[in-house]
């Protein structure tokens, strides 16, 4: 017998069916249009995003790349190119059920060699998956859908890097017998995206058009779409606002121009709530004095206003970090260690911990340091906070902003600095985004810790953290957090969200953004009513 | 005259060689790796780094890669950029004329508004008319372009919706023929003006000098007396007299300009030579530096090999000394 909310529904979706027919036609995507995005891709040589992190091309890749799964607004895990998927009980055989009859851009079969060849010829190439990389010991392709990897040892945070953004999937047919790194296709791409490319004008646009090969149709429901180079945050938004672009990822100093434009409704800004958490922080040089001595950390931290960073960099937007863990990573963040309780700011706590630590106050100083970053907003702004607000306890603080490749030299190359400022992605797990400024990096790799502090110990946490099952991650990261709240190489100033922009002519902008972490709106679910095409 | 081209032209070489030398050089001083920044804001694994090196020679001592560009050179290849994967030269051919078109359009709007200006101050001096526009053009040469870009974005494109705030034509367009040619103008209007007003004020200056020296010439005196009207005086003798000041400063400016108004190429996102160099300093593609630099001295050199022979037609002295 039909239960009442049953009756309802029908009764709703009759009433639907016999009155609504307009409506319903209204709302039926359709295809046809264009979308433009404002995007800055100075600077990119690829838009393979197995061989590239640079945010342009990782932006750039959800339109013509897929992989064989995404994230959805929650941060849940959805099938894409992988239909089911599971771990061994002892976490080291991974099986990927795979989609059947898909076909790559170019029409070539897309089969479960192709997914294997990804993983064994890009696996020593990708940056992300580095980690996991070495552990794998067997790639299986026991049919053309089933793909089953083996790794000699667990690590919890492997499901994350078969993301689609980690762990985008390439053809067999075109890289293999070729030399990867300089193959023609990592700027010509053949993918399973949404999208593909048409055509590629260095320094003014990037034009994709629908592959009719996709494999959800009837998706994309857009023609094309155009990504605009635009150098500057500032034009990329006029250009939005004047309906010249349809999208652009936000720079800070950009929102609240922006969120007073969309007041028009002819656009919309829309905040990432799961978004992977851009970390701010400062690298203390532990070889350089005073800087080696935990007391000059603590005090450091102690007479930083990191609410006041947020306020003066970030428009408010940012909020100050709790631990070395982000709290968006709410299964792993322990809330026991917060630095807003173990480090607020108190310049007369800072002061006296100088005085114990041999820096007494003359002449109104008590001693000076170089702070260096990357002469781009938001460092700039952080670091002219940071430099007004340690003046007040007697640290003169010496502004060096630097072109990024200058930067990187001096800081992770020669570790030739004393304070170095830097926001990094945390990316979707601790062991992707967040150890890298914490363990050990003898080999001064660059954008890893560069400060000279190596503790054995919590290298071991980080492994086991990495490799624990998921239930047991939370009391590790803990651990984990305390000796970095102790230790202090690295001080985590704020963490920030991610706001998008788009034109509110689109239907299915829900969809669009219906993303978390290192995601970018596809423009799959997307289209645009009969009067805006 | 034909010597005279050639003598110059050859006298270039030495220059060029003196430049790439310098540029190398300096490259190679600066701190930098084009690898990371292929890769980002991660580490670069291991093996992506070799396969790329190996690949653009990154690790070859300076002094085989200075010789191997030299050999490239005599076939006139400009080297290759591992940023765009493409011949630097095809990079250059592609944005030059983008350059030349933004360039061309400010010195056509710019250099007769100038010339004009600075006549009407010249033979005003000291009245109200020649102060008002001396002081403009003061203001006018001293604003930085790309504020005054900025300015005119927020004005005639945010406020008024005129112009496009920024690129160089629609990405999509179904325009054609003529609404094509406006679609265009639209684009170019708003950069050029900026860099027109820079131009203007300089030639207006210059102009405004050089006139005013004419005017007190002897053979100005001898004209008066004779009875020439004073729009002759000014038509005949003291444009073409009062012209080669200004004819060396524009021609050298143009050579300049060729190497693309950097900020105003970055305000207006105007893909040309300037954003192509910006990029390519970012990334340390290095060939594409020389490339680009090598192409911005040649046009300085031609431009000013221009000038010495336009002296020649507008002054009758100089082209009977050669």
């Amino acid at each position: 017998m039909p239960t009442p909310h049953l009756l309802r529904r029908t009764a709703f979706a009759l009433s639907l069916a016999v009155a609504g027919t307009p409506a319903l036609a209204a709302d039926t995507p359709r295809h046809g249009g264009s979308a433009v995005l404002a995007i800055d891709t100075t600077g990119m040589a690829m838009l393979n995003t197995d061989l590239t992190s640079f945010s342009p091309a990782l932006f750039i890749a959800d339109l013509w790349a897929d992989g064989l799964m995404a994230k959805d607004a929650q941060g849940r895990r959805i099938p894409h190119l992988a239909t089911s998927w599971n771990t061994s009980d002892d976490g080291k055989t991974y099986t990927f059920k795979l989609r059947q009859g898909v076909k790559w851009s170019d029409g070539q079969p897309f089969t479960a060699k192709d997914a294997a060849f990804t993983l064994t010829a890009f696996g020593k190439l990708n940056t992300y998956l580095s980690k996991l990389y070495p552990l794998i010991t067997k790639v299986e392709t026991p049919d053309d859908y089933t793909m089953v990897v083996t790794l000699s040892q667990p690590i919890t945070a492997a499901m994350d890097l078969f993301d689609k953004e980690n762990f985008p999937l390439m053809p067999e047919h075109v890289y293999a017998g070729t030399d990867i790194p300089t193959n023609p296709a990592n700027r010509k791409p053949v993918g399973l995206g949404p999208y593909k490319l048409d055509n590629w004008e260095p320094g003014r646009s990037i034009s994709f058009v629908r592959n009719p090969n996709y494999w959800d149709q009837p998706k994309p429901y857009l023609d094309s779409v155009v990504v605009a180079v635009i150098p500057s945050p500032q034009q990329q938004l006029n250009a939005v606002i004047q309906g010249e672009a349809d999208w652009v990822q936000l720079d800070f100093s950009q929102i609240e121009r922006a969120q007073e434009a969309a007041k028009n409704g002819k656009i919309k800004v829309v905040k990432i709530e799961m978004n992977a958490p851009e970390r701010s922080s400062l690298d203390f040089n532990f070889r350089r004095a005073p800087l080696g001595d935990a007391r000059v950390r603590q005090a450091l931290f102690f007479a930083t206003d990191r609410q006041r960073i947020s306020n003066d960099a970030y428009r408010g937007l940012a909020f100050p970090a709790k631990s070395a863990i982000p709290v968006q990573f709410k299964d792993l963040y322990d809330p026991s260690v917060n630095y807003d309780t173990m480090y607020p700011y108190d310049p007369k706590k800072a002061g006296e911990l100088l005085d114990q630590a041999g820096l007494p106050m003359k002449n109104g100083t008590r001693f000076s340091v170089e702070l260096t970053y990357q002469a781009l907003s938001p460092y700039d702004s952080v670091a002219k906070s940071i430099a007004a607000q340690w003046k007040e306890i007697g640290v003169d603080v010496r502004l060096t902003g630097l072109d990024a490749q200058i930067w990187v030299d001096k800081v992770y190359n020669r570790n030739d600095f004393d304070i170095s400022l830097v926001s990094l992605t945390g990316r979707s797990d601790p062991t992707l985004g967040v150890d890298r400024s914490f363990v050990c990096n003898p080999a001064h790799v660059p954008y890893t810790n560069p400060s000279g502090y190596c503790n054995p110990e919590l290298d071991k946490i980080a492994a086991a953290a990495a490799a624990a099952p998921q239930e047991q991650r939370r009391a590790l990261y803990k651990q984990y957090e305390e000796i970095v709240a102790r230790d202090l190489n690295e001080i985590s100033l704020t963490n920030a969200p991610t706001y998008n922009a788009a034109a509110t002519k689109f239907q299915g902008l829900d969809k669009l953004f219906d993303i978390s972490f290192n995601e970018h709106p596809s423009w799959a679910d997307t289209w645009l009513p009969a009067g805006s095409q | 005259m034909a010597r005279f081209v050639v003598l110059r032209l050859l006298q270039a070489i030495p220059m060029m060689v003196v430049v790439v030398l310098l540029v190398f050089t300096m490259l190679q001083l600066t701190p930098g790796d084009p690898v990371q920044a292929i890769v980002g804001q991660f580490p670069v694994p291991p093996d992506f780094r070799a396969a790329i090196e190996q690949h653009y020679h990154l690790n070859d001592p300076l002094w085989m890669r200075l010789m191997q560009y030299f050999l490239n050179l005599l076939h006139g290849d400009l080297g290759y950029s591992f940023q765009s994967q493409q011949p630097v030269i095809e990079l250059i051919l592609q944005r030059a004329p983008r350059t030349l078109l933004l360039a061309g359009a400010a010195f056509v709007i710019g250099v007769p508004i100038g010339i004009g200006i600075g006549l009407l101050c010249a033979t005003t001096r000291n009245r109200h008319v020649d102060r008002f526009w001396t002081t403009t053009a003061l203001v006018g040469y001293a604003v930085p372009g790309f504020w005054l870009g900025q300015l005119l974005v927020i004005l005639f494109a945010m406020r008024l919706g005129w112009f496009p705030t920024q690129g160089m034509a629609p990405l999509i367009s179904r325009a054609h023929g003529a609404g094509w040619l406006l679609e265009r103008v639209r684009y170019l209007a708003l950069p050029a003006i900026t860099y027109a007003v820079y131009e203007a004020t300089r030639v207006a200056r210059l102009m405004r000098a050089s006139v005013a020296d004419t005017l007190g010439q002897g053979f100005i005196v001898t004209a008066r007396a004779k009875g020439l009207s004073r729009a002759k005086i000014i038509r005949r003798h003291v444009l073409r007299n009062s012209s080669l000041p200004v004819v060396t400063v524009m021609g050298y400016a143009f050579g300049v300009a060729m190497g693309g108004a950097v900020l105003i190429e970055t305000v207006f996102s105007w893909p040309g030579i300037g954003l192509l160099l910006i990029e390519a300093i970012r990334v340390r593609d290095n060939q594409t530096v020389v490339g680009v630099v090598l192409f911005i001295s040649l046009a300085v050199i031609l431009m000013n090999l221009l000038v010495d022979m336009l002296y020649g037609l507008l002054d009758p002295r100089i082209r009977a000394a050669r």
